[in-house]
C-alpha cells in the first residue's frame, strides 16, 4: 500500500512537470503575451486632469489591445502616495511600471536608484526636440535622464478684482507702493488683502509669495546666494508685514486649505497657486470668478518680469530586463507626451506642460497663466524646487516665530540657511 | 541518548506549531525591522543608493540638534500630562461611576465615546474649535471678554492646546480603572460604612489602595503614549509654529519626509531606548505590577 502511493506521488510529480514544460514551449511559440503596465497615477478623481488622462489611457489600450494594457492604479492622496513612492524605492521595489515624482533637490536621490529608466539612453532626437529643453535640462542630473518632465507651473498672484473694485480699485496695482495702499483700502472695507499661511511642511502660499519677493530683490539666480543674503532678509520683512498687517487673523499655522478658503469664501482678495487650482468647480461656483485677474506679485527690487516655476510633475519609469517590456513603456509614454495628448489634457484642466505644444486655452482664467508665462522675460524657481524639502520646512516652522516677532529678519533667515547643504 | 516518548514527541511538535507563526511575525515585523534601524543608525543612508559606515556622527547630531531637543522634552511634557493629569482624571470619573449614580451606564459610554471615533476627525473637530473665529474664542470672549487668540498659532499655546484636546479623552482609561473598581469587594465599604467611615474616607483608604496596581499599570501605559506621541499633534500643527508641539515622532517623521533615513533610524532608536528607561524607571518608583496581568483583570 505504501509503495503503491510512493509511485502515484512520483508519477504526479512527473506528470506536473511534463506539462509545465509543455506549457512554456507553447508559450514561447503562441502568440505574444499582452504587456500590462501598472501607473500608480496621481491623475485620478477629482483632479483636474483625471478624465483626459483615462480617456487617453482608454485610447492607448484600444489601439493596442492584446500587445500593451496599462492600468491605472489610482492614487487620490498625494502625501500618502509620496510615502509610497519614497519607501518602495528604499525597499528596493519600484512603485510601479509608471509614476510621476516632484522633482526637487530632495527627490534628487531617486536617481541614485537603479530601478528608474534612463530616458537619455532610449530617448530618440524626435522625441527629445518635443519637451521644452529648459526643463529638460532640469531634469537632467549628472547626465541621466531618470525622469521625463511632464506638468510644470507658474505660480503667480490671483487677484479678486470684484473685492478691489469696491475699494475703487479697477487695474492690478503696478507697484509695491500701489499694492500697499490698495491693501490699506481693502483692511478698511473689511476685506484682509492677502490669504497668507505658515502651517503645513511648506507654509505653500506664503512661500510662494517669498519666492516673489526674493527674486525681484535677488535676481533670478537669488536661490545660489546664501539665505542670509540682504535679498531674503528684506523679503523676510516684507512678508511678515503682510502676514502681520495684511492677512487674516489666523494665518500664522493655517494650512493650505484653509488659506485658498478663505479666498474662495471672499474673506481674502489676493491668494498665490497655481495653474490646477483654475479647474476647481468650487472656484467656478463663487461669483468673482469671472473678475480673477492672474498676475506677478509687484517688483519689490530691481529684478521685474519674470514668473515664479517649478517642475509639478516628472514622471518616472522603472527599468526593465525585458527589452519589451522597456519598449512597451516608452511608446506608452511617447502617446501621453505626445503635443496631442497633451493638448487634451490641458484643454480639460488648465495645466501647463513641459511638451510644446500649439495649444492655446479657450477659457479666459486659464489663457491668463499661458499669457503671464509667455510674457515673462525670465523664469526662476520657487523656494522649495530650488532649496528642497527640509529647507521650505524649516522656512515654514520659521515663518510662524518670525510673524509672532519672536525672532527678527535676519535670525530667521540664517535659520533656514543652516538647513541648506552647501 | 534516549528517545523521548511518542506522546512527548508530539507535545513538543504541538508547542513548536502553535509558536512559530507568532514567532515568525514577531521576527519580520519586529526583530528585522529593529535590527535593521539600528544597522542604519550608524550609516549614512537617504534611503536610496549604499550606505556608508559613519559610526557615531547620527548621534552626535542628533543631540546637538535643537529641534530634536525640542521635541524630547515636548514628549516629556506629554508623558507627565497623560501620567498625572489625564489618568487621575480618568481615576476620578471612574470611582464617581463606581457608585453607579443615576445615568452611570450612559454616561460611560459617553466618556468612551471619543475612544471609537478617528483622530483625525477628532482633530479636525478642535482645529475648528480652537480657529480665531472658532466656538472657544467666541465663548471666552463672551464671558471673560478676552481677545481672540490664534491657540495654534502662538508657540506659548500650541502645545497645551493640543495636550488638553488628548488627555480630556479619559474614556478608555476609565474604561479599565473603573473595571477594577468593580471588583472590589462591597464587604469592605460595608465594614468601613459600619465603622463611620465617610464616602471621602472609604474612598481614600479602600478604592485608591485597592485601585494601586491598575493606577501603575495605566499610568505606564499613559506616559508610554506620551513618549510615542503623534496622530493629533501631526494633524492639528504638524509641529509647528516654530517647533513649539514636535514631538520626537513628528522629527522623525520629518526626518524620513526629507530622505533622510539613517538619521531618522537614528532618532528612532533613541525613542526605544528612552521609553524603555521611562518604563523602567516608573516600575522601579511605583513598584513592581505586570502590566499584562492588570489588564487581564
Amino acid at each position: 500500500m505504501k509503495k503503491r502511493s510512493k509511485i502515484l506521488v512520483v508519477l504526479l510529480v512527473m506528470l506536473s512537470l511534463t506539462l509545465s514544460l509543455f506549457a512554456q514551449s507553447q508559450a514561447e511559440t503562441g502568440p505574444q503575451k499582452e504587456i500590462e503596465l501598472r501607473w500608480a497615477s496621481i491623475w485620478v478623481g477629482n483632479d483636474s486632469k483625471a478624465p483626459a488622462v483615462e480617456a487617453l489611457v482608454a485610447e492607448f489600450n484600444a489601439a493596442n489591445a492584446g500587445k500593451i494594457k496599462v492600468v491605472i492604479e489610482p492614487q487620490p492622496d498625494y502625501n500618502a502616495y509620496e510615502q509610497k513612492v519614497r519607501t518602495s524605492l528604499a525597499a528596493n521595489q519600484a512603485p510601479a511600471d509608471i509614476f510621476t515624482i516632484k522633482l526637487n533637490p530632495t527627490t534628487e536621490a531617486f536617481y541614485q536608484s537603479k530601478l528608474l529608466l534612463d530616458f537619455a539612453k532610449v530617448m530618440d532626437p524626435q522625441w527629445k526636440a518635443t519637451f521644452d529643453a529648459g526643463s529638460l535640462a532640469q531634469s537632467t542630473i549628472g547626465g541621466e535622464l531618470k525622469s521625463l518632465p511632464m506638468e510644470t507651473a507658474i505660480l503667480p498672484l490671483w487677484y479678486n478684482m470684484d473685492a478691489f473694485k469696491t475699494v475703487g480699485i479697477t487695474a492690478v496695482p503696478k507697484t509695491m507702493a500701489e499694492l500697499f495702499s490698495a491693501f490699506d483700502k481693502l483692511k478698511r472695507a473689511g476685506i484682509a488683502p492677502s490669504s497668507q499661511m505658515t502651517g503645513d511642511t511648506n507654509a505653500w502660499t506664503s512661500m510662494i509669495w517669498f519666492s516673489h519677493l526674493a527674486v525681484s530683490l535677488g535676481g533670478v539666480d537669488v536661490w545660489e546666494k546664501s539665505f542670509t543674503d540682504p535679498a531674503f532678509v528684506e523679503a523676510a520683512k516684507l512678508l511678515k508685514r503682510f502676514i502681520t498687517e495684511y492677512s487674516t487673523s489666523d494665518a500664522v499655522g493655517l494650512g493650505a486649505g484653509g488659506s485658498g478658503g478663505h479666498f474662495l469664501a471672499g474673506r481674502t482678495a489676493v491668494f498665490s497657486n497655481g495653474p490646477w487650482y483654475a479647474g476647481r468647480a468650487d472656484l467656478a461656483a463663487t461669483p468673482f470668478f469671472n473678475s480673477i485677474k492672474i498676475a506677478g506679485l509687484p517688483p519689490a527690487g530691481s529684478t521685474t518680469d519674470f514668473a515664479i516655476s517649478r517642475l509639478q510633475a516628472n514622471i518616472c519609469a522603472a527599468s526593465s530586463k525585458d527589452s519589451a517590456r522597456e519598449k512597451a513603456t516608452v511608446e506608452f509614454l511617447k502617446f501621453l507626451t505626445s503635443a496631442k495628448s497633451i493638448s487634451r489634457i490641458a484643454e480639460s484642466s488648465g495645466a501647463m506642460f513641459a511638451i510644446k505644444t500649439d495649444y492655446l486655452p479657450t477659457k479666459a482664467l486659464q489663457k491668463q497663466f499661458y499669457e503671464v508665462a509667455n510674457s515673462a522675460k525670465a523664469t526662476a524657481f520657487d523656494l522649495e524646487a530650488a532649496l528642497g524639502a527640509e529647507v521650505t520646512l524649516e522656512f515654514g516652522q520659521q515663518l510662524g516665530a518670525l510673524a509672532l516677532g519672536r525672532i527678527t529678519a535676519e535670525e530667521f533667515c540664517a535659520l533656514v540657511d543652516r538647513k541648506i547643504e552647501r | 541518548m534516549q528517545a523521548l516518548p511518542l506522546q512527548k514527541k508530539s507535545i513538543w511538535a504541538a508547542r513548536i506549531l502553535f509558536l512559530l507563526p507568532v514567532t515568525l511575525f514577531f521576527f519580520f515585523f519586529f526583530i528585522y525591522p529593529f535590527v535593521f534601524t539600528v544597522y542604519t543608525s550608524f550609516t549614512s543612508w537617504r534611503g536610496i543608493g549604499g550606505m556608508a559606515f559613519n559610526g557615531l556622527a547620527n548621534y552626535k547630531k542628533l543631540i546637538l540638534d535643537p529641534t530634536f531637543r525640542k521635541a524630547l522634552g515636548n514628549n516629556l511634557i506629554w508623558a507627565l500630562c497623560q501620567g498625572f493629569i489625564q489618568v487621575p482624571l480618568a481615576c476620578l470619573v471612574a470611582m464617581i461611576l463606581v457608585r453607579k449614580p443615576k445615568g452611570w451606564a450612559f454616561l460611560r459610554t459617553v466618556y468612551y465615546l471619543p475612544n471609537v471615533i478617528s483622530t483625525v476627525a477628532l482633530a479636525m473637530v478642535w482645529v475648528a474649535i480652537y480657529n480665531v473665529n472658532g466656538p472657544l474664542n467666541a465663548i471666552l470672549g463672551r464671558l471673560f471678554g478676552m481677545e481672540a487668540k490664534n491657540w495654534l498659532g502662538n508657540p506659548d499655546t500650541a502645545l497645551f492646546a493640543v495636550i488638553f484636546q488628548t488627555v480630556i479623552y479619559i474614556g478608555y482609561f476609565m474604561i479599565v480603572l473603573l473595571a477594577s473598581a468593580m471588583n472590589i469587594p462591597a464587604s469592605l465599604y460595608e465594614a468601613a460604612k459600619i465603622d463611620g467611615a465617610s464616602t471621602f474616607q472609604q474612598e481614600l483608604h479602600i478604592t485608591l489602595p485597592m485601585l494601586r496596581g491598575t493606577l501603575i499599570t495605566t499610568m505606564t501605559l499613559a506616559m508610554a503614549y506620551g513618549m510615542r506621541h503623534f496622530e493629533s499633534t501631526f494633524l492639528m500643527t504638524g509641529g509647528g509654529p516654530a517647533y513649539a508641539t514636535t514631538t520626537m515622532g513628528i522629527d522623525l517623521y520629518l526626518k524620513m519626509d526629507a530622505l533622510r533615513y539613517s538619521e531618522a533610524s537614528t532618532a528612532g532608536v533613541f525613542l526605544i531606548i528612552l521609553g524603555t528607561v521611562v518604563i523602567t524607571l516608573l516600575r522601579k518608583i511605583f513598584g513592581k505590577s505586570d502590566p499584562m496581568s492588570e489588564m487581564a483583570q
